[in-house]
Order: structure tokens, then C-alpha cells, then sequence
């Protein structure tokens, strides 16, 4: 916990210093797994305004401070599936989808040279999030959940309120979509 | 095609790989700010919406009332308290020929 049980509590009960405390603590975390689970830098503080939002206006249904980091998770995948939903409907351009040529040419647009760890970094970025397209947005966020941001079966349950073997055999299959894509890349990329 | 457990973990990898490019970020100076400004906007549209309702429960209340009073409120009409056959009595009094005079019979009538 990055906060004390008592600065729940009182933001609770409507102290706004205390939630601000809240914000303060959690922020920088929950504005990095939001940068992971959309992929879209640029939306990343909205949606954590968003999230931070929705805590503010339903502070008072949690029942026991105890449980206040897996509801608070519970908001930022809510937030950051609704999010991704949005995009859904609303197509657009991503560096993925563009050749390389017309890559390098929008790097040369947007400002020059790119260092090279960069570069990488924006590949691993791209290619993850290409190979994510093949699971839905709802698998997307618990595969992210649990193999990027690290959180247990046991915490996920607590997310989701489902129970551990659902979740098991649901993380398994999008894991398996995920791999059979991954592997499908890389044998484009070895033939091609 | 079945995934290998090289693929495996090779996709474990790039997923660590995908932690590290994506670190936690510092959000801008204006962030509480701005979520503040979310709030209390929020906050207005809940507080028109309160008014809203209290203001229609209030008229319902209001005219639940007034119809209420109207209904039982006693009526000045003359049927009122009246029977059917004394309304029907009072319109057509005794002295009303073609209801209580004798009846005639003509015998001399074609026919009988």
C-alpha cells in the first residue's frame, strides 16, 4: 500500500486534502499501466483523470480500506477498456500499419534522428501492441494485467470477481492467440 | 500450427522487453488541476440533476395534492344524494297526465 489505511478513510469522508494524497501517491503508477494497457501516449493522462475521477465519485461504496488497491485497479482496467472500446469505433493511422519507407519518413517529419535504444523501444512498443490485435480488448487488459504489470492470480480474482480457474483458462487462451500470431510474425519475418 | 515452448519464451521476453519500454510516467503539472476541474464539473451536472428531480417530485407532489382536495371536495349538483327513482320521480310529477291519468279504452275501435 502506498498510502495509510487512515488517509483512505478520511478521504472517505469527503477530506479533499486526503484524496489528494491519494492521487499524489498512486498517480505515477496508475498512469503507467495505463501507457501500457492503450498503447496511446498521448491519452494516457486523460484516462488516468478518468480513473482518478471515477475513485473520487465511488470512494464511499468501498467497504474496507483493505481492499482499496485491487479497487482501484478495478477502476483503471474499467477506464482503460472503456478507452480502448472508444478506439474501436474510431479508426486511425498507426505507425504499424505504415510501411517501413513511409516510417522512416514520418520519423524525418517529426523531428530528425531518433536515438537508436528509442527506436527499439518503439518497435518493442509496436510489435506488441500489433500482436495484442489478435486477442479482444477485455483480453487484451488481463493478459497485460497479469504478464506485464505483474499482478497475481489471487489479486486478478480480487479485480475481476471472477473466480481463479475461470480467469486460468481464459489468460490461457488469449496467451495461445497471442503466440500462435507471434510465431506466424516470425516466420514472415524469416521468409521474408 | 501448435506454439513452441521457445516461442513461449520468447514472448515472455519481448513482453519484459514491453515493461521496460513503456516505465511508469510523471504526469504533467497539469494534472490535478485538471482533474479537479473534472470533478467539480461533474459535480454541477449531479447537483442540476438533483434540482431537476427534486423540482418534478415536488410539482407531482403538488398536483398528487390538488387532485386529491378536488376529488373530495363535496359537489353542489342536485343528483347528488339522490336516488334513481327520486331523480326519476321528481321529473315526472303526479300531476303529469299522460303517466297517471285513467286509461281509456274505446270499443268501438276496428278490430275488437
Amino acid at each position: 500500500m502506498l498510502v495509510e489505511f487512515e488517509l483512505i478513510r478520511r478521504a472517505q469522508q469527503g477530506d479533499s486534502a486526503a484524496f489528494n494524497g491519494i492521487v499524489l501517491a498512486y498517480r505515477k503508477r496508475i498512469m503507467g499501466t495505463i501507457n501500457r494497457l492503450i498503447a496511446r501516449t498521448e491519452d494516457v493522462e486523460d484516462v488516468a483523470q478518468e480513473v482518478f475521477l471515477r475513485l473520487y465519485f465511488s470512494l464511499d461504496q468501498l467497504r474496507a480500506a483493505e481492499v482499496f488497491e485491487p479497487w482501484l485497479h478495478r477502476l483503471t482496467v474499467n477506464a482503460a477498456y472503456d478507452y480502448l472500446r472508444k478506439q474501436r469505433r474510431r479508426p486511425e493511422f498507426r505507425m504499424s500499419d505504415l510501411s517501413e519507407q513511409q516510417v522512416m519518413m514520418a520519423d524525418a517529419v517529426a523531428g530528425g534522428k531518433v536515438e537508436h535504444d528509442e527506436q527499439q523501444q518503439k518497435k518493442v512498443r509496436e510489435t506488441v501492441d500489433s500482436l495484442l490485435g489478435a486477442v479482444s480488448e477485455a483480453d487484451r487488459v488481463l493478459l497485460l494485467m497479469k504478464e506485464v504489470e505483474g499482478l497475481s492470480l489471487r489479486e486478478l480474482e480480487k479485480i475481476y470477481r471472477v473466480k481463479e480457474n475461470a480467469l486460468k483458462v481464459r489468460l490461457f487462451r488469449a496467451r495461445q492467440r497471442v503466440l500462435k500470431a507471434f510465431e506466424t510474425e516470425e516466420q514472415q519475418n524469416q521468409n521474408g | 500450427m501448435y506454439p513452441t515452448r521457445g516461442g513461449d519464451d520468447k514472448l515472455d521476453s519481448l513482453l519484459r522487453a514491453y515493461r521496460a519500454a513503456c516505465p511508469d510516467r510523471e504526469p504533467s503539472a497539469n494534472f490535478m488541476p485538471g482533474l479537479w476541474r473534472r470533478i467539480e464539473a461533474r459535480q454541477s451536472n449531479i447537483f442540476s440533476f438533483e434540482r431537476m428531480v427534486r423540482g418534478f417530485v415536488t410539482a407531482a407532489a403538488a398536483v398528487t395534492i390538488a387532485i386529491g382536495v378536488y376529488v373530495s371536495l363535496p359537489r353542489a349538483t342536485p343528483a347528488t344524494g339522490v336516488s334513481y327513482l327520486e331523480a326519476l320521480a321528481d321529473a315526472n310529477t303526479l300531476d303529469t297526465p299522460e303517466i297517471v291519468g285513467p286509461v281509456r279504452l274505446d270499443w268501438n275501435e276496428p278490430g275488437r
